[in-house]
Order: C-alpha cells, then structure tokens, then sequence
C-alpha cells in the first residue's frame, strides 16, 4: 500500500487525475484502441470458425499491423490509466482477472497465428477442429476481458490509497 | 422524455439497470457490439480504404451481417441507458453529436449501396475501389470512432452542467 501511496501523490499521477483532457482522453484511447483489439480478434476467430469461408484465411495477417498499433495504444492508455489510480484497480481482483484473460488470450492469438494462419494451407479448407476450438475460446476470453473491464468501474473497494488512513 | 421513463419502469428496464450489476453487463455488452461492428464494418472499410489487398471485398463483405447484428445489440442496449437516466443523454452535447454522428454513418450506408456496392462486389482481390466507395469507407470509420468519442465523453458533459450546443 505505501508505494501505491507514492504512486498516487506524484504530480504526474494528479495531473492524470485532475486534468479532464489527460484523463478522459486515456480512457477515449482506450476505448477505441480496445474496439480495434477485440474487434480484430472477432473477425478473425469468425473466419477460423467458418464465417465468410472466401477471405483467405492466411491473409486476415495483413490486419495485424492495425492489432500491433490498437495493442500499443490500450498498453500505454493502460499505463495511464493505471497511474491516475493506481489503487483502484491493483487491489481489486477483478483487475487481475481482467490481465490473466488478456495474457491467455493472446497466446491463444500466437498460437493460432502459428497453427492456422502461417501458411495458405487452410485459405481453402476449413480449420481443423482444435484451431476452431481455440478460436471460441479465444472469444470468450475477450468477452471476458470487456466485462471486466467495465466491472473494474464498479467493483473496486479503494479508489485511492490515501483515503484508507 | 416522461414517455421514455415511463417505459423504462412500465417494462422492468429501470428496475433491471437499477441493481448492482444491471448497468455495467449492459454496458460490457455494448462495448461487446461495438467490437463487433468495429472487427466487420471496420475491417471492411479499412480494406476499401487499401489495406490488406489480396483479400476480395466481397468474401469481407460476409462478415457485415454479424456487424448489423452488433448494431441491433447495440441500439437495444443503448435504449436502456436512455430510457433509465433520459435527462442525462437527451441533453448532453456528447450524445446529442453521438446521434448525429449515427444518422450520418447511415445516410452514408444508403450511399454506399446505391452507388458502389456493385462495382465493389465485382472487383479483383487485389483491386482498389472506386473513389466514391473509398470516401464512404473513409466516412464510416471516422463516424464509428467519433461515436466511441462521443460514447465515453457522455460521462464528461453531465447535465445541467452542459445542455447542447444550439440552447
């Protein structure tokens, strides 16, 4: 709790708090950065689960430049976002949750990208079982990490570190 | 307004979106349609745009039927906000230009396929589309971000602090 106590009394920290731009700019990056992130992966577990059988499963890569850039963007927005109220979210378990989803399902991705997504084979023909498997789970998770992420808005116990003394 | 309250109780919405986590599932599930429409309507727009050549627009195209359905979700979801808390969206600049970013994305869709649907749906996989359809594209994607703008901001101008901008 004492670093948390650091954290939240830097002046970075209080000018991500106090100032409306910094603040709800963060969270409008966010938002949109998470739209493109779990957006990309709709498409795309879409397509290894059958939908729209004539995109060449192979090329749905070429979005990935767009994933890198939209991941980028939910980090940093993140990190801010983390900064403005560091206890809100570190001692709330839902937060964790929210990380552990966000972790496994982007295995999930590099998995996927590596069994189905390398290589044409699979632009043609459908994907084999365990591929479309991961693909819902990989759904689900994002599912999941949406979820959390705006239950983090109302499930928290501490806003700030400070207040509990 | 009092008509929309009065539907949102004579329903059960407002005592539903009154409990404890009746307000952020429905929100987790419009930000799970807005993925949604962002990962088919977006992807597709941004393919007209030129990224991802190689892949037909017409085989992207198939994707946009689960986009109007995280649409319908979204405008279902969204009318429960509404009708809950009307005096907080029905006078706030941010919902107000929400709304008029959707009307436009609209009007741009009745374009779209009135004009280059068709040429699009012809065209090669690796083939640009025709400028109209480039300008549609473009137009969808910066009314879909400016609503998720405009979606967050809802909280920022709160009323009575802020009406809109013509009062």
């Amino acid at each position: 709790m004492d670093y948390l106590l650091w954290l939240e009394e830097t002046p970075f920290s209080i000018w991500m708090r106090e100032s409306g731009p910094a603040f709800f700019g963060s969270l409008i990056f966010h938002s949109i950065g998470m739209g493109f992130v779990v957006g990309l992966h709709v498409a795309m577990n879409l397509r290894i689960l059958g939908v729209a059988p004539g995109i060449p499963l192979s090329l749905m890569r070429r979005f990935f430049g767009v994933l890198w850039v939209s991941l980028v963007v939910v980090s940093v927005s993140g990190v801010l976002l983390l900064i403005a109220y560091p206890a809100k979210a570190l001692t709330n378990p839902v937060f964790y949750f929210k990380l552990s989803a966000v972790v496994a399902a982007l295995i999930i991705t590099r998995a996927l990208t590596r069994a189905v997504l390398q290589h044409a084979s699979y632009d043609a023909i459908s994907a084999p079982r365990r591929a479309r498997v991961l693909a819902a789970l990989s759904l689900l998770l994002w599912a999941g990490v949406v979820t959390s992420g705006r239950f983090l808005a109302y499930t928290y116990n501490i806003l700030m570190a400070s207040h509990q003394y | 307004m009092e008509a929309l309250l009065d539907f949102s109780h004579w329903s059960g919405i407002y005592d539903f979106m009154n409990t404890s986590w009746g307000w952020p599932t429905i929100e987790s599930l419009h930000f799970m349609g807005l993925s949604t429409l962002i990962g088919t309507v977006g992807l597709f727009d941004l393919r007209m745009i030129g990224l991802a050549k190689g892949i037909p627009m017409s085989a992207l195209h198939k994707l946009v039927p689960w986009g109007i359905a995280g649409y319908a979700l979204n405008v279902t979801t969204g009318f429960m906000f509404v009708s809950t808390a009307p005096d907080q969206y029905l006078f706030n600049p941010a919902f107000q230009t929400k709304l008029a970013l959707m009307v436009i994305a609209g009007v741009n869709v009745l374009v779209f396929y009135r004009f280059s649907w068709g040429p699009v749906k012809r065209s090669g996989a690796d083939d640009s589309p025709p400028r109209a359809a480039r300008v549609a594209a473009a137009i969808s994607l910066t009314c879909w971000i400016g609503v998720i703008v405009c979606g967050r901001l809802i909280t920022y101008y709160r009323p009575p602090y802020f009406w809109c901008f013509w009062c």
